[in-house]
Formats: C-alpha cells, sequence, structure tokens
C-alpha cells in the first residue's frame, strides 16, 4: 500500500509539472501572436458548426473579404487585421466558452453574433472584459436592453421590423389589419410588437391569431379571416406554414395584402405557395445584398472569390461590421477599448451596403434597415 | 349562414382525411386489438412514395402529367405501402401476436419512430413540394367558395370508403375479417388462415393511409417527415370518437373531428385547434368509451 501510494504520489507530480510546462507553452504561444506589433487582432464569433452552419460560413466569407481588402489597402494603423475565428455553434454555452477563448487571447474587438440565444451570454463576457463587439446579425431586443456600452447592433431590431411592416400598411391606406402568428418566440415578439405599431400609426388590429407550426390546413382560419375582411394580413412564423397560408389566403380570396416577416423569407415560400399565389407577397427583411442598389459589386467579387456561391441574407452586414470596424479603428487611432469605444459610438453617417449606420443611445441602428421586398412574377423585388 | 356552411366545407375537407386514416387504425384494432400507432407513417411513406414516382415520371415540371399518369401512380404508391404495411406486419407485430399487448404497443412506437427516420435519412429533413399541383379555380354555392380540388378529395375519399364498406361486406375475405374480430382461435379451428386475413388487413389499411398521403401531398403541397405524426394522433381520436373496431364509426368520428376542428378554430383561433381535438378525446374516453356508435359488446368492423 505504502508503496503504491508513493509511486502515486510521484506520478501526479510529474503529471502538474507536464501540465504546467504545456501551459506555459501554449499561453506563450498565444501571446506570441498578440504581441507582433504589425497586426490586429479581430475576434469573430459565428456558427460555423450545426444547423446555422451555412449562415455562419457565408457571414464569414464576408468578413474575410473585408478583411483582405482591407489589409491590400495597406491595413488600419499601419498593421493588419488578423481574424480569429471561433465556433459558437448557435449554443449558450458554446458561445461562453469560445468568447472566453477570445477574451484570453487578447483580441482587440470582436465581430460576429448569429444566434440572439448565444450572442447573449458572449456579449456579457466581452462586455466584462471591456472588449468592442459588433453583432452583425443577432436581433432580439434583449441584445442592447442589457445597457452593455461596449456592445454595437448593426441588425434592425424586432421592433424596426413591426414598424416596417406597419408603416408599409399605413402608407397603402390599408388600416384593418390581422396579425397572424406560430407561438414561436421569435414570431409572438414579432406580432406582438406589430400590433404595437399598427395602432401607433391609427390603424387597427381586428384579428390576432395564433397557429401551430405544424398546421397544414387553414381554411377554416382563412374563412375567418375573409369574414372580418382585412386591409393586410401580416403573418410573423417561418416560410413552411406562411407558403400553405398564403396559397389558402388566394384560394378563398380574403381580401388585401398579404405580409410576411424574415422568418418566411426564403424562396422556398414561393415554391410551397406557387408563383401565382405568391404573387404580390410583401416581406419584410432585412437587406440581402442581391437586392440592394448599389450592392452589384460586392455581390461580383463574392461569387468570383467563392466558386459563384450568393451570399447569404446576412453576408451584406457582416461585410459592414468589419469595414465598420477598421473604419473606428482609424478614427480612434489607437487600439485601446476606451478610444475603440468612443468611435465607434461617435460613427456618423457610416454607409455601408444597402444601410446608414449609425447608433442610438443603446448602441443600435438609428435608422432601421429593414425593408419591404415584393414577389414580382416569382422573384423577390425591392419594394420599398 | 353562409359562414358556418363555409366551415362545414372546410371541415369536410380535413375530415375526409382524418377517416381515410382513421380507417386503418380501426381495422386493426378490430382484428387483433392492437393500436398501431405507426400508422400515421405509413400516411407520411405514401406521402413521400407518391412524390418519388410523380417527380420521376414527370420530370419535376408536372404539368403535362395527364389524370391517366396521376392515377397510376396513386394506385401503384397505395399498393407499394400496403405491401410496407404487411412487411411491419410480418416482422415487428406477428412474432408478438401472443405476448402482452403491451409489449406489441411499445414495437409499434419503435416502428414509427424507425419509419419517420429512414424517411427522414433517405428523402431528407426539409419540406419538399409535391411536383403537381391542383388549379385554384372553384364553385360558388350558397355565398360559399368550393374548389374543385375539395370536392374531388371528398369525392375520392368517400369513394375509397364505400368501397371497403363493400368489401368488409360482400366478399369472404370481408367476412373473414369479421370473424377473427369476434373469435380467433374459433376461426383457426374452423380452417381460416388467420395470418393471411391479419396480413390482409394490414395491407388495406395501409393502402388507405398511403392514399390519404398522397391526396395530402397534392392538396396540400407540401409534405415532410414528420407529416405522420400529429395525423395519426388525430386519426386515432377519429377512431375512438367513432368507437373503435367500428368502420362506420371511423369515418363518422374523422368526419365530426375535424368539423369540430374547423368550427373550434373558427371560434376560439388556431392554436385551440389540438386542445379541442384531444379535449374531445379524452372527454370520450371518459365518459363514453365505446364511441359514437359502439355498443358496450357488439360485432366489430
Amino acid at each position: 500500500m505504502f508503496h503504491l501510494k508513493k509511486y502515486s504520489i510521484i506520478a501526479i507530480g510529474m503529471l502538474l509539472i507536464l501540465s504546467l510546462f504545456l501551459s506555459a507553452c501554449s499561453s506563450e504561444g498565444s501571446s506570441g501572436g498578440k504581441s507582433s506589433s504589425d497586426e490586429i487582432l479581430v475576434g469573430v464569433l459565428l456558427p460555423v458548426t450545426g444547423n446555422n452552419a451555412t449562415d455562419g460560413k457565408d457571414m464569414l466569407n464576408a468578413m474575410k473579404m473585408a478583411a483582405e481588402k482591407i489589409n491590400n489597402n495597406g491595413g488600419v494603423l499601419g498593421k493588419k487585421l488578423k481574424l480569429e475565428v471561433t465556433d459558437d455553434a448557435c449554443d449558450p454555452q458554446t458561445a461562453t466558452t469560445a468568447a472566453n477563448k477570445l477574451v484570453s487571447m487578447k483580441v482587440t474587438a470582436v465581430v460576429g453574433g448569429y444566434c440572439s440565444g448565444s450572442t447573449l451570454p458572449a456579449s456579457g463576457v466581452f462586455n466584462n472584459a471591456n472588449i468592442p463587439m459588433i453583432v452583425a446579425a443577432a436581433n432580439s431586443s434583449e441584445l442592447p436592453a442589457q445597457g452593455y456600452e461596449s456592445l454595437f447592433l448593426i441588425n434592425g431590431l424586432v421592433p424596426d421590423q413591426a414598424k416596417t411592416g406597419a408603416d408599409y400598411f399605413k402608407d397603402k391606406g390599408a388600416k384593418n389589419i390581422v396579425i397572424i402568428h406560430d407561438n414561436s418566440a421569435y414570431a409572438k415578439n414579432l406580432a406582438d410588437f406589430a400590433q404595437k405599431s399598427v395602432e401607433e400609426n391609427g390603424g387597427k388590429v381586428i384579428g390576432f391569431e395564433a397557429i401551430n407550426p405544424e398546421e397544414k390546413d387553414f381554411g377554416s382560419l382563412m374563412t375567418k379571416l375573409k369574414s372580418l375582411n382585412p386591409d393586410g394580413t401580416y403573418f410573423t412564423g417561418y416560410y413552411a406554414a406562411g407558403g400553405l397560408m398564403l396559397k389558402q389566403f388566394k384560394e378563398k380570396g380574403v381580401s388585401g395584402f398579404f405580409m410576411v416577416g424574415d422568418g418566411s423569407y426564403s424562396p422556398d415560400i414561393i415554391e410551397i405557395a406557387g408563383a401565382d399565389s405568391a404573387d404580390g407577397l410583401l416581406v419584410t427583411a432585412t437587406p440581402t445584398a442581391n437586392f440592394i442598389p448599389g450592392a452589384d459589386e460586392f455581390v461580383k467579387e463574392y461569387k468570383s472569390k467563392y466558386n459563384n456561391l450568393s451570399p447569404g441574407p446576412f453576408s451584406a452586414l457582416s461585410y459592414n461590421g468589419m469595414n465598420l470596424l477598421a473604419d473606428a479603428l482609424k478614427r480612434a487611432n489607437s487600439t485601446s477599448s476606451e478610444d475603440l469605444k468612443k468611435a465607434l459610438k461617435e460613427t456618423k453617417g457610416f454607409q455601408g451596403i444597402g444601410q446608414v449606420i449609425e447608433f442610438n443611445d443603446q448602441n443600435s441602428l438609428n435608422q432601421s434597415n429593414f425593408h419591404v421586398m415584393k414577389v414580382v412574377n416569382g422573384e423577390f423585388t425591392l419594394e420599398k | 349562414m353562409e359562414i358556418i356552411l363555409q366551415i362545414l366545407i372546410d371541415g369536410l375537407v380535413i375530415g375526409a382525411f382524418y377517416s381515410l386514416v382513421a380507417l386503418g387504425y380501426t381495422m386493426v384494432y378490430g382484428i387483433i386489438k392492437l393500436l398501431n400507432f405507426a400508422h400515421g407513417d405509413l400516411y407520411m411513406m405514401g406521402a413521400f412514395i407518391g412524390f418519388t414516382f410523380l417527380s420521376i415520371f414527370t420530370g419535376d415540371g408536372g404539368v403535362n402529367t395527364g389524370l391517366l399518369g396521376v392515377g397510376i401512380v396513386f394506385i401503384g404508391t397505395m399498393v407499394i405501402v400496403g405491401l410496407i404495411g404487411m412487411g411491419v406486419e410480418r416482422i415487428a407485430y406477428r412474432p408478438l401476436l401472443l405476448a402482452p399487448r403491451l409489449s406489441i404497443l411499445i414495437t409499434a412506437i419503435g416502428v414509427s419512430l424507425s419509419l419517420e427516420y429512414t424517411s427522414m435519412i433517405g428523402w431528407g429533413a426539409s419540406y419538399k413540394v409535391y411536383p403537381i399541383k391542383l388549379p385554384n379555380d372553384g364553385l360558388q354555392i350558397l355565398g360559399t367558395q368550393i374548389s374543385f380540388a375539395q370536392i374531388g378529395m371528398i369525392l375520392l375519399s368517400a369513394l375509397l370508403m364505400l368501397g371497403l364498406r363493400l368489401f368488409i361486406d360482400k366478399t369472404i375475405y370481408g367476412k373473414a375479417m369479421r370473424a377473427i374480430a369476434l373469435d380467433q382461435s374459433a376461426c383457426s379451428l374452423m380452417g381460416v388462415n388467420v395470418h393471411k386475413i391479419i396480413a390482409l388487413t394490414f395491407f388495406i389499411g395501409a393502402s388507405l393511409a398511403a392514399g390519404a398521403g398522397i391526396m395530402s401531398g397534392v392538396y396540400y403541397g407540401t409534405i415532410n417527415f414528420m407529416m405522420g405524426f400529429i395525423i395519426g394522433l388525430k386519426a386515432f381520436t377519429a377512431a375512438v370518437l367513432g368507437g373503435i373496431g367500428n368502420i362506420t364509426g371511423a369515418m363518422l368520428g374523422g368526419l365530426v373531428l375535424g368539423i369540430l376542428e374547423a368550427f373550434g378554430t373558427f371560434y376560439l383561433g388556431g392554436s385551440w385547434k389540438d386542445v379541442l381535438a384531444f379535449g374531445i378525446l379524452i372527454l370520450f374516453l371518459v365518459f363514453k368509451p365505446t364511441g359514437i356508435l359502439g355498443a358496450k359488446e357488439m360485432e366489430r368492423m
């Protein structure tokens, strides 16, 4: 017994020494990356694995493209941008670990954030470490509500989207509105804000309905809508139900506009509803590069760089985010957190693709970047 | 008035699907006292196999498929899914026919999950859009709107149900089914091939579900691998509502459930639809477990 104990003490001792040695090595490695004076380390937090990997990779491509362009033009403050990519897999726990990793690597700033659920905890980690973060896609209204002064959101928020839809109805003289959601947190949130916006605009919400996301038959719901005789209907859920609803909306001959939120912003909704039924469908959505005037060059460059791949829904925003960071670094003329935060806060009229970036008190967009898209001949076109 | 008529028609369409699927439930229960929870997934298989055939034959365009082509695909799919149903019975249920009812019920759930995730691997997890679409035009009757597609769906399911009723009442196989439902061991003593008749029951039940699956695919336009789950539960509810084991009861139960749901959606809102359906199931199980048409002891089928 005694011998065994002695040996185990020796073994543990050796393990301790070994681990110390290893950790010394690795910390030297990362500080070595940081200390090289001709690079600025930028953290990127995106879901590059998991269900949302497609969008995450599209965003990463756009960020890489922006960084490369900046570096080719001489970099920022005489240094090159170096991207450090971490995966959050749209999972809060993974995101926290990834954020801590970026903090330990002493990144100058972070660009990223796709899922609101994982961006929320990550933004807390960055705020505690006083590292500025530019959120490119996540848009829950809970993000700015945290009141972090290191957090900047360049995507429109749910209330902005609701307002965009309500304003469109108002412009077209549509007063009596029906709102339908599918009981998911996102759709319910958007529906509630839409109701508020419609009423603020002097309209009336004559129906506020909930459906099950798996529902296929909206026959009796459409009969009800028809009897309400609405000027506009706004569905805030996802495309699978949205497409079927639109088709049955047209079959029943319900009056007024049919509008969907960005959860239904997918070519699939046109295919499900059929091109005939989809004609005239309105969508409130953030800018997809394909439809933004002046983004042709971006789309062309993106396609030539990434095997003729179309830029995904948040690529333009990610591209803008990286460029905004470079711009702010230049204006701050320093890489210190305080200077950078101040420069970001003072951003005035930064012209990105499809949006002008200026921040309000909550560090979210002063002017929403939501647009209304319209389906014409089976294609999405920019309506407003 | 117009609105009530319109809701009745909306409900009738949903009810027609429920009835067709409920028939398979009720037949299997009637003959071997098994709640075949995999039945909704045979409906899903029907939708997907029909989808595959139509995609192959029509080259995804779909507009130029004649009525004949669609008919062939329809019948072909019903036969294939019928065979799958027989296969399921042979592999998963027959070895357990003499085991406690609980074992075979759990196997049914296993079969259901296997079918769902096999088709997820085969066809993918995302929504598929059916290659043929029905025209939107229809008739105006008494201020209500009814499309030709709706009329077609209701007629087709009525035709299938009528055919089944005749088969059970008039043929020797139908007679054998009714006899097995009464007393299985006496039947085998009388020289009836019990296994063969049970297999035949599964074939008919599965092919009716497959027919409903294709009809739903064509009518609604989208299918996905989980589509069988909720309709399976609804069909089960319909079967209980009508008196489980009773064929006419299943047809009636499906229609009643569809119409109740349509009224529920209209007056209470869409999210109450399932609450209403399963609330009714609970009420019936508590207060009248034999269903609308079921008596305490009666000849099933």
